[in-house]
């Protein structure tokens, strides 16, 4: 039998946050007159070290068994508090917090009315508070290995930190090659590096690094298990190259019968590859693949007398009986960086993509301006008669961001400096030719960026303001229709070569992921992350973090500060080599569970499964709760119909009594 | 259907080794009266009938099985159950296996395909119950009613009863054995109870319902007629929380029936049993029927087709419809 319960109540000022909409005051003297409450206080700073302590000296002092904190939302201190009375000999999930800020002061003017309901939220969180057993956490070991899932710079960048610390990482990638995204771009804003030489020495160490198993050219299939104990099914896709034997010569694809025939994905489709490619010189590994759909053998059966390539290669790496294969690991946390899609251009029709060859997007001008590009950094287009060097070039900015008729109401962060940026390229490259920006808002908020803006316009480079409204052909030019809102005059701007400043938009494959991981969105349809302020690298499945683009447009440094911030996250249950798991999970009742397994099929989180148990000689199936991956959601208590399983701390018997509290009060 | 047929089936199978007993109908005490009958073995076979007047269904006596606590070195009689199903109650039994109520290699199904029953309440107030034995039996296009050697013939919309008007399932959906051919399935009625209670406004509603529950006695009967109402330890039963008050009154009585179309929602097969032995007559089948109806236009499932189905309250699509959720 528990003690009679001692009840303390702490109701936080919050600075003036609470106090200034709720009167703390008549809270604390009525909240003193509540059944089984021992003590109330009020405190200007509950969280703060000396409210902490008015809290713990009243446990030791006046034998409190239960306390009640009336403060902010549970998500914030909750774990505060826990610790605080833990340290004070309490089990630490005595605690019952009555959310009466967020719930309570910031969506309430008037003072009377938000002190009434202080007094109700705080009355039910006493009357709950009584009937809260005590839970003990547990640990288990952590394995001490990472998986890093996409190898573009925050992939790199995370996996690198991780084997950097000592800890064996696995990272995953799609493509044939590291590298990503910033692989394709030329120079990066706003110090005008080349792309390449800044990247390309971290692709050759993810490569080399003794910690790092880099598979590529691979997919991520299965992942089951928990924080620090995930377990991993990887698909490796058949190159129909032998890994070990190529030496990346490259003379099978100059001699494929089908040599650059096939778009480049590299080249964003401008520059041409063979049927087997590199995707590109730098690439890491430096192996050959054979695209089985554009491969004449692998998709018709039939090359030639037999496959040029398997005749040329001195190495005899070519082997078309490959097939897909699957490894297996463990890991104890995992980093997901897939980054992101271009938006596709041609769901704004008006601007004339998929008609006019010299209306371009910002990732084909990065091709196209760099000297490893399809035409060797020489800025030449066709206007659909001749290639020709723009004399007049307008880029257009936000095109599939901030844009409501796409759905894309965010901002990608990223196109105001790379317009910047591929004007200032063009301006290098042909010094006399017209360039004009177009734009809604100039958005230089990074380091050094609003100096690099202002050097593109004393580049001779025009920002005007306005959205244009359509793109259209006259003669061998292309018209860009505008109106110049700062003037308010109409334009009608005849100009060789418009550059869509395209967006970020959430990767199209994504769901996969999010299966695989039990991964959220958020409303811009990105990963959503755990606290968009204090856990920006977190998710809701423990161990999971987030790096890059696939959370959020951002640049690269904010992407690499991120990857790092994944990387550190995930080196916290490796190094501490154990992880502890939250005592607060389902537990099923026995003996009243029907075995029909709705819970098993409604768990977001695959935390329950179905046992066979003896019940006085009867074998009879029962659900059983995984407490390592159980987040105490309770989707599998809705689901029960016989109320068979339910939450500890949120059990039927301990939440009605909270809401006949709030009922039985006028 | 062959009556001589189904006898010899079913002493066939009440035979089998692997077979504890079958369930099927067999003649009541007197009038109308059907009772199920649990045959052993081959003999009791010839007790078995199969008539209009076969409405019950026998599906809910599966998860009705009591496991008692067993002697130690003492193993359970692991033997299957046989079971004699109409198209509805084939429903009940695949959704059953949906629910992992029952396991598929414990039961024989013998699929009765079923041209409707009558309407015991209509068939009783037209020609009244008798003493002895009567009869009602299926002709080409409709009943002949057979009470103290007198035969009528009645016309099959005279006496069809509601839930078999409605009815879209007349074939057993699963079955290990069929006895005779598929009928002919016949073009549902529409839905007139439910489309009347949906054309209230809501205060018209709740008055409708509030007449109804006030009914209740709450003698639970359509809980224990249900076939997919099997929890060993019923919420509603519990003191600890109590969801249910036990007093016989509105509220109570509201909150009861409410929480049981709920629990059936998305897994109730409209066999009409829980309006059928509702001695209140509250128009039980209406509520379940307008909450199938929900999840059918809703979410385009149908509880009890399919065995392997995902359970639909425990199924999640992330472009399941929304937009009436409050």
């Amino acid at each position: 039998m528990t003690a009679k319960p001692k009840v303390g109540v702490y109701i936080c000022h919050c600075g003036i946050n609470i106090a200034s909409t709720v009167d703390v005051e008549t809270v604390e003297e009525y909240a003193q007159k509540l059944p089984n409450v021992k003590v109330a206080r009020t405190y200007s700073y509950m969280c703060s070290e000396p409210g902490q302590v008015l809290i713990k000296e009243d446990i030791k002092e006046q034998g409190l068994n239960r306390i009640v904190v009336a403060s902010c939302s549970p998500r914030m201190h909750e774990p505060t508090f826990r610790k605080a009375i833990q340290e004070a000999g309490l089990n630490p999930y005595f605690l019952e917090m009555a959310n009466i800020r967020e719930q309570c002061s910031w969506v309430h003017e008037d003072t009377g009315e938000a002190t009434e309901k202080a007094k109700k939220l705080i009355t039910a969180s006493v009357a709950k508070v009584r009937l809260l057993e005590a839970l003990e956490s547990k640990e288990v070991d952590a394995e001490p290995a990472a998986l890093v899932i996409g190898a573009g710079i925050a992939g790199i960048q995370a996996a690198l930190d991780i084997a950097d610390a000592g800890f064996k990482t696995y990272l995953v990638e799609k493509t044939p090659s590291v590298g990503g995204r910033m692989a394709q771009l030329d120079k990066t804003f706003p110090t005008l590096d080349c792309s390449a030489c800044i990247l390309t020495p971290k692709m050759v160490d993810c490569a080399s690094h003794p910690n790092i198993e880099l598979l590529s050219y691979s997919e991520v299939e299965e992942v089951g298990g928990y924080i620090g104990n995930f377990d991993v099914k990887v698909r490796k896709k058949a190159r129909y190259v032998d890994f070990d034997k190529c030496t990346g010569c490259g003379d099978c694809a100059s001699e494929c019968r089908v040599a650059d025939r096939f778009p480049s994905e590299f080249d964003q489709g401008m520059g041409k590859r063979s049927a087997i490619y590199l995707p590109f010189p730098q690439a890491v590994p430096a192996k050959y693949t054979i695209d089985p759909e554009s491969c004449l053998y692998l998709s018709r059966g039939k090359c030639g007398k037999s496959p040029k390539c398997q005749e040329v290669c001195g190495a005899g790496a070519i082997n078309f009986e490959q097939e897909d294969e699957f490894v297996e690991f463990k890991v104890g946390a995992i980093i997901v960086a897939t980054g992101f899609d271009p938006f596709d251009a041609s769901r704004k029709p008006e601007y004339g993509y998929d008609d006019y060859p010299n209306v371009i997007t910002g990732m084909e001008m990065e091709r196209l301006v760099s000297a490893s590009g399809p035409t060797g950094g020489k800025v030449l287009i066709s206007n659909g008669e001749e290639e020709i060097e723009p004399k007049e070039v307008a880029f257009i900015k936000c095109v599939g961001s901030r844009d409501e008729s796409v759905g894309n109401e965010y901002c990608s962060r990223v196109c105001c400096m790379y317009t910047a940026k591929q004007a200032h390229l063009i301006r290098e490259k042909l010094p006399d030719a017209n360039i004009r920006i177009y734009y809604m808002d100039v958005r230089a908020f990074g380091k050094g960026y609003e100096e690099f803006y202002d050097r593109v316009r004393r580049e001779n480079v025009r920002y005007i303001r306005g959205n244009p409204s359509e793109i259209f052909k006259r003669g061998n030019k292309l018209v860009v229709k505008a109106e110049d809102t700062l003037t308010s005059t109409p334009l009608e701007d005849e100009v060789d070569m418009v550059v869509l400043g395209v967006g970020l938009e959430p990767r199209a494959d994504m769901r996969k992921m999010m299966d695989l991981l039990r991964l959220s969105q958020s409303p811009d349809r990105f990963f959503l992350e755990a606290h968009p302020k204090l856990r920006p690298v977190d998710t809701a499945t423990d161990g999971v973090f987030l790096a890059g683009c696939c959370q959020g447009p951002k640049d690269i440094p904010d992407t690499v500060a991120q990857a790092k911030g994944a990387a550190s996250s995930a080196l916290i249950p490796l190094a501490r080599g154990k992880v502890t798991i939250d005592a607060q999970v389902a537990e099923v009742n026995e003996t009243t569970c029907r075995g029909c397994g709705f819970c098993v099929e409604i768990c977001p989180y695959s935390a329950i499964e179905m046992v066979t148990v003896n019940q006085f000689g009867h074998e009879v199936e029962v659900a059983r709760v995984n407490e390592a991956l159980c987040k105490g959601c309770g989707s599998c208590s809705a689901a029960c119909l016989s109320d068979s399983i339910q939450p500890k701390s949120f059990r039927d018997r301990q939440i009605l009594p909270q809401i006949a509290a709030l009922g039985a009060m006028k | 259907m062959d009556l001589e047929k189904l006898r010899e089936t079913a002493a066939e199978v009440a035979a089998r080794e692997d077979v504890k007993y079958l369930i099927g109908w067999k003649k009541g005490t007197y009038g109308y009266r059907v009772a199920p009958g649990f045959i052993e073995d081959a003999d009791g076979a010839a007790e078995l009938i199969f008539s209009p007047l076969c409405t019950a269904n026998l599906a809910t006596y599966l998860t009705l099985v009591e496991k008692l606590p067993l002697p130690r070195g003492e193993e359970p009689d692991d033997r299957k159950t046989a079971l004699m199903v109409k198209g509805c109650d084939s429903r009940a039994v695949a959704q059953l296996l949906v629910e992992k109520g029952i396991d598929r290699e414990n039961v024989v199904v013998i699929g009765c395909p079923c041209p409707g029953m009558v309407d015991p309440e209509l068939l009783a107030e037209k020609y009244p119950e008798t003493e002895e034995p009567a009869e009602v039996k299926w002709t080409d296009d409709g009943f002949i009613v057979i009470r103290d050697g007198e035969e009528t013939s009645v016309s099959r919309d005279e006496l069809l009863a509601e839930k078999c008007r409605l009815c879209r399932y007349p074939n057993p959906v699963i079955s290990d054995i069929m006895l005779g051919e598929p009928v002919e399935t016949w073009e549902p009625a529409e839905d007139e109870g439910v489309n009347e209670v949906e054309n209230k406004d809501v205060d018209e509603r709740e008055a409708y319902w509030e007449e109804q529950f006030s009914n209740c006695v709450r003698c639970y009967s359509c809980r224990n007629v249900c076939p997919l109402c099997y929890c060993q330890d019923c919420i509603l039963d519990r003191l600890n929380p109590t969801w249910v008050n036990r007093s016989v009154n509105f509220s109570e009585n509201t909150a009861f029936n409410i929480a049981r179309a709920f629990h059936l929602a998305g897994r109730c097969i409209e066999c009409g049993e829980c309006e059928r032995v509702c001695p209140a007559n509250i128009p039980l089948g209406k509520l379940n029927r307008k909450l199938a109806r929900e999840v059918r236009d809703k979410y385009g499932f149908e509880p009890g087709l399919d065995p392997e189905a995902e359970p639909f309250q425990a199924s999640y699509k992330p472009d399941d419809p929304e937009d009436f959720i409050l």
